[in-house]
């Protein structure tokens, strides 16, 4: 599995638990689909829990300022920031 | 009308007759109005516990240093219970009643949302470290965690006999545990009420605000347009209540009427408020109800002003929605830019701020810090006290985490219409 | 001489009174009144052992908690609704719905702006207070999860069932510990009878975590083994030394009588009379010994009431075992009835223990007629209280009822419930 698609597994997983999604099979959970709003419906406060697991799960620090709905407007779209974050800091986790 | 009284005009008006304070600008009354006018922020570096592993590291303390009269049983009493304790013997103090012939007619009614949780804290720190090592804790005191603490400090501290209540509605306590004095005042419940609210800076509301993202790692900006969160504080503030017939029999001097009271609930986010205010203006609806004013005779506003994005936006939309044409000409300030959110006992303090600026004729300032917000079209008072000598009636407003909101109106003493 | 707050006031030429249409509750007993009313005619305590494994726990202390077993609300409470929600905040808004059911009150006309909340609460959620302390104590303040602070505040649960049922009246949280739920109906049924509000729904809800468990053993609050002696609580017993800790949620609708009336509602009870005190001779977490005022106040709410003492049928008692909490009940007892004789006193907490509003359910079935079993744990008379509960056996099905909440701390509390029919 390349990188990338490990990250967007290990975010779907993370959505399920942190976020007490019981019953969601995290493999179902579109990458594209909205995460806030429509789709899974999710708020802002759920914007926050997934960003103190995103840092405890990735090891990356996330700004006040960056918790928005542009990052985290989907799994593809929070995978894609994640990774940036991850190759700034040298991590080898980060996708090529 | 929602939340408010609806026969106001068969009940008997309500005198404010004594106010107390401990907050971080210090112990007493007089050092809390003179930092309010200063417009100088008491937030800033704190040391009430380590806050190094936290997202920000200023905040609005008491100087415990500068206690002035120490209870007897001080090491049985928590942080809170001594700002309580305190702000309710200056405000009995101040409205020089005799509490000996009335104990048993004497209400206290209180609002706290931390209790013990400062001391609570420590000891489970300690607890969770000698079962770590395998040994039995060392027996230090576990002060009572229950936000009840300092309401029932005060009560004991000053040998009360009638009703004792704590209500923990988050920010709007304190304002809920004064509206609740005034109805069960005006009611016949009890003949003084001693109202009001205690928190203190503790770590589980300091984490948690940062959890959520709502704390300003600068000193808070109250309906700035760069307002990024807000800043926590603690104290306590006490009114003495009683009906205006009584105070004015016993030769006190009333300081204001309590002339309306209201509270409602968003019921609609536990943390965001609703976008358009819809709560917290119906509460403000109900409290110019119950003091047979129109919006257009409130003088100013103390608002709840907490600095978030969120919260500002939508009180700014509870004026604009009551007032209407009027908001943006009506002068608004916050006590929390300049003594930290208190949270429990906001209300309250905030109560005894628009009091005091009823009776010296003047709003007290914000910070002038920041920048105006397009969106926010407030009159707000920054930088210098605003004079308003003609000032008559004010609204104090909270809108509490959860979704409570609470609204009160005070009236100058000597302007109420005996018609109303 | 202190006046109390009768709930019968005139309002114009009508009559204005405050009655209970509605009752929710789920307990250690199990869910609704018929599992409750099982347990109270049965006359034993519903415990199961606490959780000691955080080695929390001192040793050769309390073991046995008065919990919920049954955890599963989403009957009342789907699951999407109730995914972030604390326990204590499901509890809440299923005892409400339940209550609401039984008033015949639909979703739609359940919110709204004359609906309020009066909800009691001692401890708020204890499981997400423990489990954000721990975070923030032991991995640091930025482990700190959201979830846990938003849901963490006593008025938590007060909020959720707001937003549950959409109401936006007046949303009260009181945190005034044994004689808190007393309160939270007074001043619901208040905000009723003076048109503050069109309903209200109050009550008590209350979660007991192995941690809550252990510091209030720690405290020495818990009755515990003693020698020859099982653990449990013993009310107004000579040898007690302590309450059961326990946990649940008790939801009234409180409506006025004649809108209940109109639109076909049964009338469960009508809240005849509330009064509260303080005894400032307590400690921050014990009782005191200043019954005489309290006793006081009490006789002179009971003297506004028809037929005053004398026409009490029963006393609901608050009593729980608490060494200090059950004299000085004994005692405003003892002290309210002066010579005559005390009607039947009951005492559920010694079934369903303390703090998850014990009372409140136990006091609506008392008036319908339910049977209450023999005291558990009572066998030897407290001189030094002075009150012998009720030892089982049939008994006349009162037409008005005292309930009784002297609370740790100092603050009292009294309801007078009356049959309604």
């Amino acid at each position: 599995m390349s990188e990338t698609l490990a990250i967007r597994l290990r975010i779907k997983h993370l959505l399920v638990e942190t976020l007490h999604l019981e019953g969601s099979d995290p493999s179902k959970i579109v990458d594209d689909a909205p995460l806030f709003g429509e789709g899974l419906g999710l708020d802002s406060v759920d914007a926050l829990e997934l960003v103190v697991a995103l840092e405890k799960e990735f090891g990356v620090r996330i700004q006040n300022h960056e918790v928005g709905r542009e990052a985290f407007a989907s799994v593809s779209a929070l995978a894609t920031f994640i990774d940036g974050r991850l190759a700034a800091a040298g991590n080898p986790d980060a996708g090529s | 009308m929602p939340g408010a009284d609806p026969d106001p005009g068969a009940s008997r008006a309500v005198a404010v007759t004594g106010l107390g304070a401990v907050s971080p600008l210090g112990w007493n009354l007089a050092s809390l109005w003179e930092g309010l006018r200063s417009g100088r922020t008491a937030v800033g570096p704190f040391d009430r516990f380590h806050h190094s592993g936290h997202r920000t590291h200023i905040a609005a303390q008491v100087d415990l240093t500068a206690e002035p009269e120490r209870p007897q049983n001080k090491t049985r009493m928590t942080v809170n219970d001594r700002f309580a304790v305190a702000a309710a013997r200056e405000a009995v103090a101040r409205s020089e009643i005799d509490l000996g012939g009335c104990r048993g007619r004497t209400g206290v009614y209180f609002g706290s949302s931390t209790g013990g949780m400062l001391e609570s804290e420590t000891y489970l720190e300690a607890l969770l470290a000698a079962v770590a090592r395998g040994r039995p804790p060392t027996s230090s005191l576990l002060a009572s965690q229950q936000n009840n603490g300092p309401g029932d400090a005060v009560a004991r501290d000053l040998g009360i006999g009638g009703p004792v209540q704590t209500i923990s509605a988050a920010c709007a306590s304190g304002a809920m545990a004064i509206g609740d004095a005034i109805v069960a005042v005006r009611r016949g419940e009890v003949d003084v009420a001693i109202a009001g609210g205690s928190d203190s800076l503790c770590r589980l509301t300091y984490a948690g605000f940062n959890a959520l993202r709502a704390v300003d790692e600068r000193p808070c900006r109250p309906f700035r347009a760069d307002r990024a969160g807000l800043s926590l504080g603690e104290g306590a503030a006490a009114v003495i209540l009683e009906p205006l017939e009584r105070a004015l029999a016993r030769g006190a001097r009333p300081l204001a009427l309590a002339a309306g009271e209201a509270a409602t609930c968003d019921a609609h986010h536990m943390t965001s408020p609703h976008p358009e205010g819809l709560g917290a203006a119906e509460a403000i609806r109900g409290a110019l109800a119950g003091a047979r004013l129109d919006p257009s005779e409130i003088d100013f506003v103390n608002a709840h002003g907490t600095g978030t994005l969120l919260n500002d936006a939508a009180e700014c939309a509870a004026f604009a929605a009551v007032f209407g044409d009027r908001a943006p000409d009506l002068p608004v300030t916050s006590t929390k830019s300049l003594v930290g959110h208190l949270l429990g006992s906001a209300g309250a303090l905030e109560a005894v701020a628009t009091i005091l600026c009823l009776l010296h004729g003047e709003v007290h300032p914000m910070p002038d810090d920041g920048t105006s917000d397009p969106g926010i079209k407030l009159r707000l008072v920054l930088g210098r006290p605003l004079r308003l000598a003609r000032a008559r009636h004010a609204l104090s407003t909270s809108l509490a985490f959860g979704g409570a909101n609470a609204a009160l109106v005070f009236t100058r003493h000597g302007d109420r219409d005996p018609a109303r | 001489m202190p006046r109390s707050c009768s709930h019968a006031t005139e309002i114009g030429t009508l009559r204005a009174e405050t009655v209970v249409t509605g009752l929710g509750t789920i307990g250690p007993c199990g869910h609704g009144r018929e599992a409750l009313a099982a347990a109270l005619a049965a006359g034993k305590p519903v415990v199961v052992e606490v959780d000691r494994g955080a080695g929390l726990h001192r040793e050769g202390g309390a073991r046995l908690a008065a919990l919920v077993k049954e955890r599963d609300v989403s009957r009342w409470v789907p699951a999407a609704a109730a995914r972030r929600m604390s326990f204590p905040s499901k509890l809440a808004v299923a005892a409400a719905r339940m209550a609401l059911a039984e008033a015949g009150i639909g979703a739609t006309e359940a919110g709204g702006p004359r609906v309020g909340v009066y909800l009691s609460t001692t401890y708020g959620p204890g499981l997400f207070t423990e489990q954000l302390l721990r975070q923030i104590l032991l991995e640091g303040a930025e482990a700190a999860q959201p979830y846990y602070f938003s849901e963490c505040v006593a008025n938590a649960s007060a909020a959720q069932l707001a937003i549950a049922i959409g109401a936006r009246g007046p949303n009260v949280t009181l945190t005034q510990r044994e004689s808190g739920p007393l309160l939270a109906v007074a001043r619901g049924a208040q905000a009723v009878r003076e048109g503050r509000v069109d309903l209200a729904l109050a009550g008590a809800v209350e979660e007991i975590t192995p941690l809550l468990h252990a510091l209030l053993d720690r405290f020495g609050a818990l009755a515990r083994k003693e020698g020859a002696l099982a653990e449990m609580p013993r009310p107004f017993d000579r040898r007690r030394d302590g309450f059961l800790a326990g946990e649940g949620a008790t939801l009234l609708v409180l409506e006025r009588e004649d809108a209940a009336r109109a639109r076909g509602a049964r009338a469960l009870a009508r809240v005849a009379w509330s009064g509260a005190a303080f005894d400032a001779t307590a400690t921050a977490s014990d009782w005191g010994d200043g019954h005489a005022p309290l006793a006081a106040a009490l006789r002179a709410g009971l003297d506004e009431v028809p037929d005053g003492a004398a026409g009490v049928g029963a006393v609901v008692s608050g009593a729980s075992g608490a060494r200090r909490g059950d004299r000085i009940e004994a005692r405003v007892l003892r002290a309210a009835w002066g010579e005559a004789r005390l009607p039947p006193v009951l005492v559920p907490k010694a079934v369903t223990g303390e703090y998850g509003g014990g009372i409140l359910a136990p006091g609506l079935l008392a008036l319908e007629g339910a049977q209450f079993g023999p005291t558990p744990g009572f066998g030897e008379p407290d001189p030094a209280a002075g009150v012998t509960p009720h030892r089982g056996g049939a008994r006349p099905i009162p037409s008005r009822v005292l309930l009784t909440g002297l609370a740790s701390g100092g603050a009292a509390a009294w309801l007078v419930l009356e049959r309604a029919s």
